[in-house]
């Protein structure tokens, strides 16, 4: 079950005012998400996902101060437990490869912003057909570059490149929309 | 532990956290640091003996004009890097103007002397110290930084940390004004904008080391 930004954002700044009720009830209606939010990036990796979600909770209780009430709570959220997974993995030094780490800071970045209502269909029809397919296959669809670019008969690092032209492109879209 | 546990652990301890909290912290870091930065200019170098006059005198204010509005620019920087939310830094690009301005006047001053007596305008009576006592200056201003830093969750560390040193640096030149005789904008231009700029350098390679969490 999804809590919705709206309530997510209540029981924080009730948190924020001193309420513990409120604070406790986001503190468990954040496990479900974060689960997932590691789950995703860390396949099979369970005992990572529960430190990780454990680490971010305690990120939120501890840094709660740093939340602008003005602003989206699950954009503050992600942050946070995007800058929780980077440390870890700089911590097993593990090394990511770069077009993974840009999906990591990018496209996280780029959803938070643009929020689940936009419609990312709409957003790729505005780019040039070949972007928009290179980050559909790979980003959405899930393929490898490898296989994006066998399908499209062209090159890797030609999708690597639409893949970040295409989302430079987009965040460049998002934010002058937004602002 | 479970996360049961945790999460009932720390529901234990919800202290209201103000609106203002955030900012706040930063004010003290700063201010904390610039209270003993004042400390040893009073103590070590003293108050230039010429303070009065000089107040009612363009160059003071010039002077003071150039660090606090690097300084405030620098604090806004901090205070926006020290959210975990990313958020455009374009803004910060403004830093540039309080620069262009002195140099406008730097400009204005080498028009209007004698070529011979520019070297002696250009490196004053103490530019050999400046730089080093701007820079040194700051460190408790960035250290109180560091404090107030304990409770944010910076995620650009290296652009944190240079913003932390740029603050530092402009609120230790801004209080070594007290001391420093020196009037010409070429000057300031040089010597301080090394200081000031070096602490930003610094902090931009410490940031990752001291600003992780």
């Amino acid at each position: 079950m999804q809590t919705s930004e709206g309530q997510l954002k209540q029981w924080m700044t009730d948190g924020l005012d001193g309420n513990a009720v409120a604070h406790e009830a986001l503190l468990r209606a954040l496990v479900p998400l974060l689960q997932s939010f590691y789950r995703r990036r860390l396949r099979g990796a369970e005992d990572d996902v529960e430190d990780l979600v454990q680490e971010t909770l305690i990120s939120v209780h501890t840094k709660r101060e740093t939340y602008d009430r003005e602003r989206p709570f699950t954009a503050w959220l992600y942050a946070i437990a995007r800058y929780r997974l980077i440390d870890h993995f700089r911590r097993r030094r593990v090394s990511v490869p770069i077009e993974d780490v840009e999906a990591i800071l990018m496209i996280e970045g780029f959803e938070d912003r643009s929020g689940a209502s936009m419609d990312v269909g709409m957003l790729l029809a505005s780019l040039p057909p070949k972007q928009a397919r290179a980050i559909r296959q790979t980003h959405i669809e899930g393929m490898s570059v490898a296989e994006a670019a066998s399908a499209a008969a062209i090159g890797e690092s030609d999708v690597k490149v639409s893949v970040h032209r295409g989302l430079k492109a987009l965040a460049a879209r998002v934010r002058g929309v937004t602002l | 532990m479970n996360v049961d546990q945790l999460i009932d652990r720390l529901s234990q301890d919800v202290a209201p956290v103000s609106p203002s909290a955030h900012s706040r912290r930063i004010v003290i870091g700063i201010a904390g640091g610039a209270v003993v930065t004042a400390a040893l200019v009073l103590t070590f170098l003293g108050v230039r003996p010429d303070f009065h006059r000089a107040l009612t005198g363009f160059s003071f204010w010039m002077k003071w004009a150039y660090t606090i509005s690097l300084g405030i620019g620098a604090v806004l920087a901090v205070s926006r890097l020290s959210r975990p939310t990313p958020s455009p830094l374009n803004i910060f690009w403004l830093l540039a103007v309080p620069v262009l301005l002195l140099a406008g006047i730097g400009i204005g001053e080498l028009v209007r002397t004698p070529s011979q007596d520019w070297l002696a305008m250009w490196l004053g009576h103490s530019w050999t110290v400046c730089s080093s006592l701007v820079l040194s200056l700051g460190i408790p201003v960035f250290l109180g930084l560091l404090w107030s830093f304990r409770r944010m969750a910076p995620t650009r560390l290296r652009a944190a940390g240079a913003a932390a040193g740029l603050a530092a640096g402009a609120w230790s030149a801004t209080i070594y004004c007290l001391h420093c005789p020196e009037v010409s904008a070429i000057f300031v231009l040089t010597w301080y904008s090394l200081g000031i700029f070096l602490a930003a350098a610094i902090g931009a390679a410490l940031g990752p080391r001291l600003l992780r969490w």
